[in-house]
């Protein structure tokens, strides 16, 4: 008998390797090849849905409440999809402090207010103690499509540029220095919502398709582009916006940036000819001053990302795989 | 001179005209060779193989097996690195047993294990001390804590290896040509030079200690291209902290207290006289296999190749599991387990378009 593991949640390969199999038990002909942040419904709909858990609960630069409404609506705007509503499911463990719930509410309020999304439905549930832990938020939010295309991996082309929007990985290392008691000033989740940040790229004719880089982080984003839209990645260690902060904690770790979770970081592909001006408008925007060209799309090595390093070598960008876990030496 | 490193390693090569092997005898240079591209840049004449770096990998499977049994005995709880947990034993992980209802605890330090006991008196907390010269001590002075506090509920499965002996199996061993050791800096500061003199001495193998950065490593594998061009084997660090020929004489005392040298069995390498790290008679009380009257384990052999891969005789690739029974997903071997396991580095880094 085979039983999940840890690693089957943390969005590299083994995460997606069981996103297919469930998707096979409702589409036995076979799930579709590329798996984007969200569906783009022939009725004219953006759809989505994510479930969250973190611990510690609140961290620097934010708390699952908020995470929760980011984590949603960033997967609309990355397909093009304003959000207009929102379904929120919560899971409380008995003996959980009402107080602490919301608190937790009031910043998925928050995050709601700014965007003008409206809470339509919703379901509580409180299960006996020990049957889970503490407090997990699923949102479902969906909204309107505002580009006629439907952005997507499968339209990427050689020569395309990709951008990105912040540092690698300033989700992930908050966390993980959160719970290994790390000290780390000045570091903080860049959990937001990212539709200011991208809505004016919506009316680029060459916006190919955006990812933010959430489970698995940077690496794992451009990974599954590169395997779902057949195309080779190639990408430039020295042009990676950088965070001193991530980099420490990332190295006391043995941890990768790459493969940290961003919650309110993006990667861009666009169409040579539109990349000067996206990125212009990137770095206008008010979380997109550190945004930068990265790399391109390249037919020399399908379905591989290739990294140029900072000392001048090569190397493969692949899909992680389990759990991350901090290294021994 | 050109002023590129591959500029500089391509000029190494034809100064050298001929082909060397040089090992690398450290998971974190494995893994960060590939990471900053210094093996792209390598020119034909010099190959880099893995030794027997990684001290998951090198944990052999009948040690894993006492961890595992430690884990699901009732009331543990075991606390572990977290490159221990998908480490395949005779039968499952760590993670697994975590999964089946094991307390297993990922931490990031020794001290770490020690307050999880301190604050759960009632539970006898177990901590699965794996590494080399450079974890040891660590352990060491947990053990000396835990004696001077007079904690009852912790004790250590200690799995800790040496890295001289291993060196030595591979020197003397006839079917194996290496022209140098690229050594750990990091194992030199704590053991200094001398325990690694006996190679260029005894075998007149040629040893660079070197950092982890691009720049280091390639320095290490120059004064090694030096050493050979110059047929003049020595121990020289290029490690930008100072290696002290003596070492860290306090790291080394602490280890000395608390441990003694003992026959240990390395995974794929066999067993070897003074390669593992026993705790002394006087820490008994905390030794985990004493402890909990740990049985013996059966030795179950497996078609993985590790023993040739952690010896260098073969490149990952050339092991008839490498990406297809045995991948990261599924690990047949701990080399493929460990993100520092040279297969699982080749898998991760060395397919599609770097090689």
């Amino acid at each position: 008998m085979s039983l999940l593991t840890l690693g089957h949640g943390s969005g590299g390969r083994l995460s997606g390797d069981l996103a297919r199999r469930i998707a096979c038990a409702f589409a036995p002909e076979g799930p579709p090849q590329e798996m984007e942040d969200c569906a783009l419904l022939p009725e004219g709909w953006g759809v989505t849905l994510d479930g969250f858990t973190v611990t510690p609960r609140t961290f620097p630069g934010g708390n699952l409440g908020k995470l929760a409404v980011c984590g949603a609506v960033n997967d609309l705007a990355v397909r093009g999809v304003r959000p207009r509503y929102l379904c929120l499911g919560v899971i409380a463990e008995e003996g959980f402090p009402e107080d602490e719930l919301m608190e937790h509410m009031a910043s998925a309020a928050e995050v709601c207010a700014e965007l003008h999304l409206r809470l339509v439905a919703g379901d509580t549930k409180v299960v006996p103690r020990g049957t889970a832990d503490g407090l997990f938020l699923t949102t479902c939010a969906w909204g309107t499509p505002q580009r006629p295309d439907a952005l997507g991996m499968t339209r990427l082309r050689p020569g395309d540029v990709l951008l990105l929007t912040g540092a690698p990985g300033r989700h992930g290392a908050t966390i993980a220095a959160a719970r290994y008691g790390l000290d780390a000033p000045g570091l903080e989740s860049d959990c937001a919502p990212l539709g200011a940040l991208l809505e004016p790229l919506y009316d680029l004719p060459g916006l190919r398709c955006m990812r933010d880089c959430t489970r698995g982080g940077v690496g794992t984003a451009l990974g599954e582009w590169a395997e779902g839209g057949g195309v080779g990645l190639e990408i430039r260690e020295v042009d990676l916006p950088r965070s001193p902060e991530v980099e420490d904690v990332a190295q006391l770790l043995g941890l990768d940036p790459l493969y940290l979770a961003c919650e309110g970081t993006a990667v861009v592909a666009v169409a040579p000819e539109d990349a000067p001006e996206a990125l212009a408008r990137l770095r206008r925007s008010l979380r997109g001053g550190a945004s930068a060209p990265i790399g391109v799309v390249t037919d020399r090595h399908p379905r591989w990302v290739g990294l140029r390093t900072r000392a001048g070598g090569t190397r493969v960008v692949d899909l992680p795989v389990g759990e991350l876990l901090p290294r021994i030496c | 001179m050109t002023e590129t490193l591959e500029g500089r390693l391509g000029e190494l090569g034809r100064v050298l005209g001929r082909r060397v092997t040089f090992m690398e005898v450290c998971g974190t240079h494995t893994v960060e060779l590939f990471r900053t591209g210094v093996r792209s840049m390598l020119p034909r004449e010099i190959r880099l193989i893995s030794g027997p770096g990684c001290p998951v990998c090198v944990t052999d499977q009948r040690d894993i097996d006492a961890a595992l049994f430690l884990a699901r005995l009732p009331g543990v709880i075991f606390t572990t690195y977290g490159d221990m947990l998908r480490v395949p034993g005779s039968r499952g992980s760590l993670g697994d047993a975590r999964g089946e209802g094991a307390d297993v605890r990922v931490i990031t330090s020794a001290a770490q294990a020690l307050e999880g006991a301190r604050q759960t008196p009632c539970r006898e907390v177990v901590f699965c001390a794996v590494g080399f010269e450079t974890t040891a001590p660590a352990t060491a002075a947990v053990l000396l804590e835990a004696r001077r506090q007079g904690i009852k509920n912790f004790s250590v499965l200690s799995l800790h290896k040496r890295v001289p002996p291993a060196l030595e199996l591979l020197a003397s061993a006839p079917d194996l040509a290496v022209d140098g050791f690229l050594l750990p800096g990091h194992v030199g500061v704590i053991l200094g030079e001398e325990p690694f003199r006996f190679l260029p001495e005894k075998f007149g193998v040629p040893c660079a200690l070197a950092g982890f950065e691009a720049e280091e490593m390639a320095a290490g594998i120059a004064e090694l291209g030096r050493q050979v061009i110059l047929r003049a084997p020595a121990v020289r660090s290029v490690y930008p902290r100072a290696v002290r020929p003596e070492g860290n004489p306090r790291a080394r005392s602490l280890m000395e207290e608390v441990f003694s040298p003992a026959r240990a069995p390395w995974r794929g390498l066999g067993e070897m006289a003074s390669s593992g790290l026993a705790l002394r008679e006087d820490f008994s009380p905390f030794d985990a296999r004493r402890r909990f009257d740990l049985p013996p384990f059966p030795f179950v052999s497996t078609p993985c190749a590790c023993g040739a891969v952690l010896s260098g005789r073969i490149d990952p690739p050339e092991c008839p599991l490498f990406g297809t029974s045995c991948t990261p997903v599924s690990p047949v071997g701990p080399c493929m387990v460990s993100g520092e396991g040279s297969c699982a580095a080749h898998h991760r880094f060395g397919r599609g378009w770097a090689e």
